[in-house]
């Protein structure tokens, strides 16, 4: 292609056609703070490992269940706590080293593939704790049903206990579909204009193979 | 880091910044975004440099990083319309011999150039450099093969960008 061939002969040649930046401005430089996609990945996960450690320890269950006072109730949930904080531990370490391991100078596949391990890595531990609400909150209306002494006090006071009951769920249900409808389209939103780009590159990489 | 350390890099990378602003050039279309992937480039590469062990020479090194900066770090959309007028950008300046048809020619590929996707100008980036396919290939993560096809088939979009009537 001779235009191809002209361009390269151009491109060469034109080496000193550029502005050069001097001494002092590179030193100014390697002093800033780099704006990359993988900085913003780690102040979101940074915030995400935040949110979900201060949302366990604010809305703790201890006074409820004390309230309640069934042995086996409090030993489930001081297990489930401990194990909790395991599993939130693990999540940090698993980021920590996938993070670390997002080098520039490897090839550009294994580049993006590093940064979308990284990503997953809180993107599961968000599914998790998402998961960890639904099933507390499970498990919280069926504690209450079973356990608490104030249910059943309306349970022998109203005809309708049932539908008020019923009703409650519902609502309940709803409330939980809706705030993780919104938590999945806050994460698409923002992994979208986050990595939107990143995407279609590794596609494209990815397609050169087939 | 130690003072050392940051003099040889500043050193290096002041005597070899041609490639990065040719990086810069490819994935951007203005005076700022320019000058903004530069600095990106430049901070990756000093992030990099104490792992520098100089077995590459300076400038490969760099272009892997510049190149992968640009393409996946880079967090702003640095893909621009097509219709970039390079003597009014501020980074370029025009050589004294002037051959109007060539370069009328030259505008138009650099015009369509510009049309092409990231990956696309990765390769027409290392293409230009006269870098081998093997080192295509690696810089990319793909096949040496797979290299050499997708060349030839940008070289079929460009043909096709050039002459859109297929004459």
């Amino acid at each position: 292609m001779k235009e191809l061939d002209l361009l390269k002969k151009d491109w060469n040649k034109n080496t000193h056609t550029f502005e050069q930046v001097p001494e002092r401005e590179i030193y100014g430089m390697i002093h800033k703070k780099s704006s990359s996609i993988v900085k913003w990945i780690l102040v979101i996960s940074l915030l995400e490992f935040l949110l979900w450690i201060s949302v366990n320890t604010i809305f703790n269950a201890d006074d409820y269940l004390e309230k309640i006072a069934q042995s086996e109730l409090i030993v489930f949930f001081k297990t489930l706590t401990f194990l909790n904080y395991g599993v939130v531990l693990f999540f940090i370490y698993l980021f920590y080293k996938n993070y670390t391991a997002i080098s520039t100078t490897v090839a550009t596949k294994e580049l993006m593939k590093a940064i979308l391990k990284t990503k997953k890595t809180v993107q599961y531990y968000v599914w998790y704790n998402l998961g960890m609400v639904c099933f507390s909150f499970i498990l919280g209306i069926i504690i209450t049903f079973a356990y608490n002494p104030e249910i059943s006090n309306l349970k022998t006071q109203h005809a309708n206990y049932g539908m008020v009951m019923g009703i409650t769920t519902v609502v309940l249900v709803v409330v939980l579909v809706v705030i993780l409808g919104l938590f999945w389209l806050f994460y698409k939103l923002i992994y979208g204009l986050l990595l939107n780009r990143l995407y279609k590159n590794y596609k494209e990489l990815e397609k050169v193979e087939l | 880091m130690s003072e050392v350390l940051e003099q040889s890099f500043v050193k290096q990378l002041q005597e070899n910044q041609n490639i990065i602003h040719k990086i810069c050039r490819l994935y951007t279309g203005d005076a700022d975004a320019h000058k903004d992937l530069f600095q990106e480039i430049t901070i990756q590469l000093w992030k990099a440099f104490p792992k520098f062990r100089g077995e590459s020479k300076f400038s490969t090194w760099a272009y892997r990083v510049g190149l992968n900066t640009a393409i996946t770090l880079y967090r702003k959309n640095t893909r621009r319309v097509s219709t970039i007028d390079f003597e009014k950008h501020p980074f370029f300046i025009p050589q004294e011999e002037y051959n109007f048809e060539e370069e009328e020619q030259l505008k138009l590929m650099y015009q369509a150039i510009y049309q092409l996707n990231d990956i696309e100008k990765a390769l027409i980036f290392m293409f230009l450099e006269d870098k081998d396919y093997r080192e295509i290939a690696e810089t990319l993560g793909i096949s040496e093969v797979n290299a050499r096809v997708k060349m030839n088939r940008i070289k079929g979009k460009l043909k096709k960008l050039l002459n859109p009537q297929g004459e």
